[in-house]
């Protein structure tokens, strides 16, 4: 156990920077800042006062006036500090006994100067356009940033829908169409991270690292960035970029807003009603209840989940949101509390086509399969609540803390109804079909939970130390998810009218899967910024240590319906019973390794300098190592090989980010950074998850992966919320993790296990970004062109002449999974103060991509290209209140799957399935339309 | 009555003859020196793992004749993968409620026809009589114990004159684990690799959950066993999946749940060759009764990918005929098949001598004749196509020893066990001399007297697993 010790340490530190202490003084210094162009006051500027070896802070008040006093007699410098804004030049005077009040006005440019590395902390209203343009503009690395006042305006209420407006990023999209997880630059979702305020945050997936996005409502955020180049200070497991969440920090004045709105998807109807369910009483499993030896029956279960669906035919959503902030204390304490609420009710109608696990040799190699062709229908409730609050406190003028809580909760009802009335596949024939019915009530409860101690102290003139002391807990939890099965052969004469029906199969799941993550960590930074061979040049130095607990367990009980009973749409009817009473038995649940123990330590050190080189070229670089050390064990019996293990790697990570400065408003970036992407949790942990169509199972042996990232970027800011961005990059990607169908033993089980390709991948392309405002009218436009590529061995069945059939490995090069050629946004906005009204008509292209990987030759599944329109307004009604609206999906766009075989060459049986075709050299296998979503309210600011 | 005079001169003078042969004799009794079992497994005590702290008792060896060995409840006896456990004539090895018997290595069962070996459960009584129990309550398809595991480095594996019962308990995550061969299997004998060797020959496989008999991919040489009361709601007595490669010959199967004999090529794995099985001179009984689900076969299955032949053999009221599947297809290209009998005591049996749906081409050399009539096959006949075979039912009566037909007194599927039946033929049978001997069986297989295929019988000149001279099925 290292935490206490770290704890205690910090604790020292803490107490070390409550020691420090000042003199009194006589005189007075004052004066205002401002914007040096605009002559804006710069309210929350920080003016930084030294004399005599001591230094002072003061923020900038509402009219940019700021004072000192009780000053001493003597000489002092002074500089004014802004995010966004480069430091002011050292203003040095000598205070006199004659001098009572001095006054020193200051300008400032906002160039020249970066915001600091560590952490991005905004004092003042960071929320407007302007504000992050100076941003992405001044920060070291290539970043793109969307402001709070950008978001509130978009027609997306979560945070993963938001992403997709940003360069270079495309979102996977849940069964009901919300979006979910963000590629970015054709890297998904396992190669980025998700920062809460510059703090790793655990994710509550089940398996994964990653922070599924789709959790966070949009509008507790400040602003949102995307990183793409890391500097040592960052922590390195972000091949693909950075999502850091900077949520609203407390205001400068009284703040108060609250907004409430209504709406509806158009996807319902009395004729396709969306379709509630209540949540099963039973939140733990009988095995959780009475331990696992207990012998469970049919008693001990509740179908509520199933039993309880009711049809609404216009469910109603509703958001709403509320934040509350202020300054006490002669400014120095500041408290933000910020609430949302949504509840919104989505769907989707999708049609598929569920390939056979393996394809057939005749008539051409690798033609797929088919065994079931399911109109699905999927009706969504997600209900979201949100809260944080921000404390800080100014100690003195050299300490600050501020405490940091955030909770977050989703709740998903998700019920799922399958029909399949055409009956494809082995045992059915033009006479006899095999049909399966299947209806799923899935409740599925996310939560993250993060605290966050931070403390800024300055050690004197040129050493500054900042620390986080942070607690974390994500949560999932899968209670009781109920699926029924049903799988029956009807007999039909040759007129195609059915003459019988036998019952095949009758099953009922109960299904329990609970995992939680538990994060204690610790970040420390020391920063010194002395001046060498008189130019400023800042040293940073510091490490984080996380300790992580994660536990899962995971539980299906499955029952059978004897046969004998049909199934009339009432399953209350079917006598259930375990097949043999020793499988209610929890012990004999054959996922035990599914119920595992992961700790992880991980410890970060870093070195980094930053320097003008040239007066116009700023070098950030240097070096972070990270420390890995994962321990895993499963419930798995003494004799199952992989039960338990310990996982341990140290990386190197270097960096360098070049800034060239053309002119004030021009910027040519160049960067270099190694990242690292660490295996999932249940990927790496011999896990065993049943899959849509094959099952998964984890493989201790995985390798981490590296990459080597290399990006160049041209900037230009004429002024206002105007940009102009080009860049490139350039990824070589070690050891990625690709999955491949192995063995499990006989035919039946062959399983996805991923696996470190022995080739490396490579992922390039450029990014253009332009917004102009042309008076009230702006437009923007980004555009990323992405090439990825890596070769993997696929299997390849095939009919040999001589051989006759057979299975063989062939090498096929593919693009990166998720990752699309083209991808687009372009909006129109409309910004009229005059009118107190906002529009944008918003529209987003993603191209085609790979949306699965298949472990067969050619029979990848290709998301065809995507574009989607949406609409959002805000129009001031009267003083302070103003009425919005956002359309979602105007055009009711499908989501498509296409293999990329020629349907016509599929055997003629599989031919009558297949459905309405549209591209003569694909087969269209899966379409989802999830048509428009309406949102109207008010929002209230004060 | 001329035409009976000849045959049963020749029966009269066999059996003169034999009945000499009888009284002549002669009798050895030399000396001859067998070297003591270097390895002799211990019958002291049961094989026991409780005391280890897993359930792993690790053997290797010799069993040997004459004595019983008992394995303890819930475990798994393993041989690793370089050790050899060889059951010398004789033994019988008690199997423990819930244990297995995983051959990493070698197993050799050399039972004889003098001294057959035993792997079953003690105590349990037999209730073979037709209707004599439920399904549900016949501890033939309770499934005892786990059964036999031929892993994935299991290079040989040799079931000589052997009993194999009341096997195919789920084998669970923990003997699942130490097999490597897949989960949630219900069989009473696995075998999972393709480059090992499956031998079975005059063995008997009594009772079985599942598919008594899976064999995920390997070499096979399956020859003169008898099989019963198979499978207890479903399952395929011999399922052959993608990688297998061999001959199924002279099987005698009554009562199986779905079908007999199977082959597919599903789940080949790369290495591994197509699925090619050669079956012959087997007799199918009552077939595919305790199958649920409706068109999966009684006899022999050929789809998905799979290369064969079937010849000479014979089905007796199975719910289904010889059944070729045409999605996934067989590969029918490399798949012939003729000189099959087939006996219908019902119009629904006969209804379905060709299953309605599936792509079983109709032979010239079929039995009944494809031409019996106007309704079989009527002209227009396509494949899978519904037809009236009212007039094909109990047509060219068998003749066998023992099994009147058509059957009186109990339903089809409750004819599950062999009892008292005798399916040898009588000289009258109309299956003699019916069979098609140009065809070879496919040997894969290593030929030795212990450590191989100990006889490659060929094809026979009459139909199903008993010729009339004595040779094929042994029982």
């Amino acid at each position: 156990m290292k935490h206490p010790y770290f704890l205690n340490r910090l604790l020292l530190l803490f107490s070390i920077c409550l020691l420090f202490s000042f003199t009194t003084m006589a005189q007075t210094i004052r004066g205002k800042v401002t914007d040096a162009k605009t002559g804006e006051p710069l309210t929350g500027a920080t003016v930084h006062l030294t004399q005599d070896g001591l230094s002072k802070f003061v923020a900038v008040n509402l009219n940019g006036a700021y004072s000192f006093k009780n000053l001493k007699n003597g000489p002092y410098k002074l500089q004014v500090n802004y995010v966004g804004y480069g430091p002011s030049k050292v203003k040095e005077g000598n205070i006199t006994s004659a001098s009572d009040v001095i006054t020193v006005n200051v300008a400032l440019q906002d160039a020249d100067m970066q915001m600091t590395e560590i952490q991005v902390k905004a004092q003042a209203n960071k929320e407007s356009d302007g504000a992050v343009r100076s941003i992405e503009k001044n920060a070291p690395m290539v970043i793109n940033v969307l402001s709070a006042n950008t978001i509130k305006l978009l027609p997306d209420v979560t945070v993963a829908n938001a992403l997709q407006r940003v360069s270079g990023v495309t979102i996977q999209r849940s069964a009901s169409g919300e979006g979910r997880y963000a590629i970015i630059r054709g890297m998904d979702q396992r190669y980025n991270s998700t920062l809460v305020n510059g703090i790793k945050i655990p994710s509550p997936d089940a398996q994964y690292r990653f922070v599924p996005m789709d959790i966070f409502p949009s509008e507790m955020l400040e602003r949102l960035e995307v990183i793409k180049a890391l500097t040592p200070s960052m922590e390195g497991d972000a091949i693909g970029g950075v999502m850091n969440l900077v949520m609203k920090s407390a205001p400068s004045q009284f703040t108060l807003s609250a907004n409430v709105s209504g709406g509806f998807s158009t996807l319902f109807s009395s004729s396709r009603p969306f379709v509630g369910f209540s949540a099963s009483p039973n939140s733990k499993s009988p095995a959780a209840i009475n331990g696992n030896s207990y012998a469970a029956t049919y008693a001990d279960f509740s179908n509520k989940a199933l039993a309880s669906d009711k049809n609404i035919s216009t469910p109603f959503s509703s958001t709403a949101g509320i934040t509350i902030g202020d300054r006490f204390l002669n400014r120095k304490l500041g408290v933000i509390v910020s609430a949302s609420y949504q509840n919104i009710y989505r769907g989707s109608n999708s049609k598929q086509l569920t390939p056979n696990a393996q394809p057939s040799a005749i008539p051409l190699p690798n033609s797929p399969q088919f065994s079931d062709a399911y109109d699905r229908t999927y009706s969504t409730q997600t209900e979201r609540v949100g809260i944080h609050n921000k404390i800080d406190y100014a100690i003195n003028n050299n300490n600050k803390i501020s405490l940091y809580n955030l909770y977050i909760h989703q709740s998903e009802f998700e019920s799922r109804f399958t029909s399949d009335t055409l009956g494809l596949g082995l045992n059915s024939t033009g006479l006899s079909k095999q049909i399966t019915i299947s209806n799923r009530s899935m409740l599925t409860k996310q939560s993250i939970y993060n605290s966050t101690l931070h403390g800024d102290h300055w050690l004197g003139n040129e050493w500054r130390l900042n620390w986080d002391g942070v607690y974390s807990e994500a949560t999932r939890h899968q209670p009781d998810r109920t699926e029924f099965f049903y799988d029956a052969n009807k007999t039909l004469n040759n007129s195609g009218a059915v003459t019988a029906e036998v019952d095949n199969n009758t099953q009922l799941d109960h299904h329990w899967e609970n995992n939680r993550d538990k994060d204690i960590s610790g970040y420390a930074n020391l920063i010194y910024t002395p001046k060498i061979a008189g130019k400023d040049v800042e040293f940073s130095a510091g490490g984080l240590y996380r300790h992580k607990v994660r536990d899962a367990d995971y539980i299906t009980y499955s029952l059978t319906g004897g046969k004998s009973t049909l199934f009339n749409n009432n399953f209350n009817s079917i006598p259930f019973a375990f097949n043999s009473a020793a499988d209610g038995i929890g012990a004999n649940n054959p996922d035990l390794q599914n119920n595992y123990h992961v700790r992880e330590n991980d410890n970060a050190e870093y070195l980094q300098v930053k320097f003008d080189l040239f007066p116009k070229l700023q070098v950030l670089g240097g070096v972070r190592i990270e420390n890995t050390d994962l321990t895993y064990a499963t419930q798995s019996p003494e004799t199952v090989t992989q039960r338990s293990g310990n996982i341990k790697y140290t990386d190197v990570l270097p960096s360098i980010h070049l800034k060239y400065q053309l002119t004030d408003n021009q910027n040519i970036r160049a960067s270099y950074y190694a990242a690292i992407s660490r295996p999932g949790f249940g990927e790496q942990v011999p896990y065993k998850v049943t899959g849509e169509y094959y099952d998964q199972v984890g493989n201790p042996y995985l390798k981490h992966i590296t990459a080597d990232n290399y990006d160049v970027r041209y900037e230009f800011f004429p002024g206002g919320a105007d940009q102009l961005l080009l860049g490139s990059f350039y990824k070589k990607i070690y050891n990625p993790i690709e999955y491949f169908v192995v063995r499990d033993g006989g035919p039946s089980s062959q399983v996805i296990k991923p696996q470190n390709d022995p080739g490396n991948a490579t992922n390039y392309g450029f990014e253009a970004l332009a917004t102009k405002f042309f008076g009230v009218i702006g437009f923007s436009i980004n555009y990323t062109y992405t090439h990825s590529r890596i070769t993997t061995n696929k299997l390849l069945y095939s009919n040999d002449p001589t051989l006759g059939l057979q299975q063989t490995n062939v090498n096929e090069t593919r693009p990166l999974q998720g990752q699309a050629d083209h991808v687009g946004n372009a909006s129109v906005l409309y910004k009229s103060a005059k009118l107190g009204l906002d529009m944008q008509l918003a529209f987003v292209y993603t191209g085609e991509r790979l949306a699965q990987v298949s472990p067969y030759y050619n029979l990848d599944f290709y998301q065809h290209a995507y574009n989607q329109l949406d609409f959002s307004f805000e129009k001031t009604i009267a003083k302070r209140f103003s009425f919005y609206g956002k359309v979602n999906n105007i055009t009711n766009a499908a989501s498509k799957i296409y293999l990329k075989y020629p349907h016509g060459s599929l055997d003629a049986k599989q031919q009558e399935f297949l459905g309405k075709q549209d591209i003569a050299g694909q087969t269209l296998v899966q379409s989802d339309y999830y048509k428009t979503l309406f949102l109207g309210g008010f929002r209230y600011k004060l | 009555m001329k035409k009976y005079i000849i045959p049963v001169i020749c029966i009269l003078m066999a059996a003169a003859f034999s009945g000499c042969q009888k009284w002549k004799g002669e009798h050895m009794d030399i000396y001859s020196y067998t070297p003591p079992a270097a390895n002799p497994v211990s019958d002291k005590a049961p094989l026991s793992c409780s005391s280890s702290g897993s359930t792993v008792i690790p053997v290797k060896g010799t069993m040997l004749t004459g004595k019983t060995y008992t394995v303890e409840d819930g475990c798994d006896l393993v041989i690793n993968p370089t050790d050899t456990l060889l059951m010398q004539p004789g033994v019988t090895l008690n199997m423990g409620v819930g244990s297995s018997l995983i051959a990493l290595g070698t197993l050799v069962s050399n039972g004889s026809k003098n001294q057959p070996n035993w792997i079953t459960v003690p105590g349990i009584v037999k209730n073979d009589a037709p209707g004599g129990l439920t399904a549900a309550a016949d501890p033939a398809y309770a499934g005892k114990w786990k059964g036999i595991i031929g892993g994935p480095t299991c290079n040989l594996l040799v079931l000589r004159w052997t009993h194999v019962e009341y096997a195919g308990l789920t084998e669970g995550k923990a003997t699942s684990t130490i097999a490597g061969s897949g989960t949630g299997n219900q069989y009473s004998i696995l075998f999972a690799n393709y480059n090992g060797n499956f031998i079975m020959e005059d063995s008997w496989l009594y009772g079985g959950v599942d598919d008594p008999i899976r064999i995920s991919a390997g070499k096979i040489a399956i020859f003169r066993n008898t099989f019963e009361k198979n499978g207890v709601s479903g399952g395929d007595c011999l399922n052959a999946k993608g990688g297998t490669v061999g001959t199924m010959a002279y099987n005698m199967f009554m009562g199986t749940a779905t079908n007999g004999q199977k082959a597919s090529n599903k789940g080949q794995a790369t290495g591994a060759p197509q699925t090619n099985i050669v079956m012959y001179n087997n007799t199918f009984v009552s077939g595919g009764y305790r199958q649920v689900q409706s068109g999966r076969g009684g006899c022999i299955n050929f789809e998905e990918g799979a290369a064969g032949m079937y010849y000479n053999n014979v089905a007796i009221n199975c719910r289904f005929g010889y059944r070729v599947v045409g999605s996934p297809v067989a590969d029918v290209a490399h798949l012939s098949y003729g000189n099959n009998y087939q006996w219908a005591d019902s119009l629904s049996v006969a209804n379905q001598f060709y299953p309605t749906g599936y792509i079983t081409q109709p032979q010239s050399t079929d039995i009944p004749s494809i031409t019996t009539s106007a309704k079989y096959l009527p002209a227009n006949y396509t494949l899978g196509s519904i037809y009236d075979g009212s007039d094909v039912v109990q047509k060219n009566n068998p003749m066998f020893l023992n099994f009147p037909l058509p059957t009186v007194g109990h339903p089809l599927y409750q004819y599950s066990a062999i009892g008292n039946f005798n399916f040898h033929l009588l000289a009258s049978s109309p299956l003699i001399g019916k069979g098609n001997t140009s065809i070879k069986p496919l040997i894969t297989v290593p030929l030795d007297k212990i450590y191989g295929l100990s006889d490659a019988t060929l094809p026979g000149t009459d139909l199903g697993a008993y010729q009339l001279n004595g040779s094929g099925n042994q029982h």
